[in-house]
């Protein structure tokens, strides 16, 4: 069956020589097509630079909104972050989508930062109960996954053990 | 040189006048998550949804397949369907499977509006597509108030 619509999303970060991350976010659909690019600052993870850009959009509204991305600089990536970004972005006056993205953006960054710990464990033959405690291990570092999914839920073979 | 990278993919087919079948996709670097959803479109009811977790980090991963079947019977429509989703999906699964999903959620009414407006613009390139779309979301009660556009 022929697809009515389509929408493909990239988001990237890459180092840049000051320190900084550069995270660019496209999104192109057969009605929207939009970008934003921001900088985070290491290691307080504080966007220091927003800007957006829509080149198609569904309604004439639309192109209003990359206005709107400024009010995300100076945010920093941590606790309560969903509510803060969604708060300034979101609403009647706002932009849902690009609030999402300034969100994909901020998770891109810190699986930049998971990525190194998992990929340790590439190439190494591990039997089950060696990558659950391999798993564990890596859980005590990060305390935030508690209960963030089946994997380190309650009853996970991975929290056994653990008092966290 | 770019250390992370994510690519998500949604397409939107029609099987018959009432439903609408999503095909949502997530890979990056670490993760590799597929769904297929179908949702009622009067009422925005996920009325089936099956996933594939194809990579993943740790063994117990896949068991987040059968948590998607809490799905069926959500709305999208419904206020806050999206925390649902990341919580009842997410929290108790797999936040990529929730991530997908909410994406296709997301693309609910620009699918819609998209299908609709591509037999007249066939016809007329030169057609008013802005007044099309602000025709459309007149039309469209349900998706008024949601954004700066749709006021």
């Amino acid at each position: 069956m022929v697809l009515r619509f389509l929408r493909n999303k990239v988001v990237e970060v890459e180092p840049l020589p000051d320190g900084q991350l550069l995270v660019t976010w496209k999104l192109a659909d057969d009605l929207l097509e939009a970008e934003m690019r921001l900088k985070v600052q290491p290691p307080d993870l504080e966007i220091t630079e927003a800007e957006a850009s829509i080149s198609r959009c569904p309604h004439q509204e639309c192109a209003m909104a990359p206005d709107l991305i400024e009010n995300v600089e100076g945010v920093r990536i941590g606790s309560g972050l969903r509510k803060i970004v969604r708060g300034l972005l979101e609403g009647p006056e706002g932009c849902s989508i690009l609030s999402a993205g300034v969100l994909e953006c901020c998770n891109a960054v810190i699986l930049h930062f998971t990525r190194p710990g998992i990929q340790a464990r590439d190439g190494v033959r591990l039997t089950e109960e060696e990558q659950i405690a391999g798993s564990r291990e890596n859980l005590k570092n990060n305390p935030r996954l508690v209960r963030s999914c089946i994997a380190f839920a309650d009853d996970s073979p991975i929290m056994q053990g653990l008092d966290l | 040189m770019i250390t992370f990278s994510r690519s998500s993919l949604v397409g939107a087919e029609f099987p018959d006048d009432e439903t609408v079948r999503f095909h949502g996709v997530q890979e990056d670097h670490i993760y590799d998550m597929e769904i297929e959803v179908d949702v009622r479109i009067p009422d925005g009811e996920i009325l089936r949804i099956k996933g594939w977790m194809k990579r993943y980090t740790t063994p117990v991963c896949p068991k987040a397949v059968d948590v998607l079947q809490t799905a069926v019977g959500m709305s999208i429509r419904e206020d806050g369907w999206d925390s649902r989703i990341m919580r009842e999906i997410g929290r108790k699964g797999c936040e990529h499977f929730a991530e997908i999903l909410i994406e296709c959620g997301r693309s609910f009414d620009q699918a819609r509006m998209a299908r609709d407006l591509y037999g007249p613009v066939m016809q007329d390139p030169t057609m008013d597509q802005n007044a099309f779309t602000a025709n459309w979301v007149n039309e469209h009660p349900e998706i008024q108030g949601t954004c700066m556009a749709r006021k």
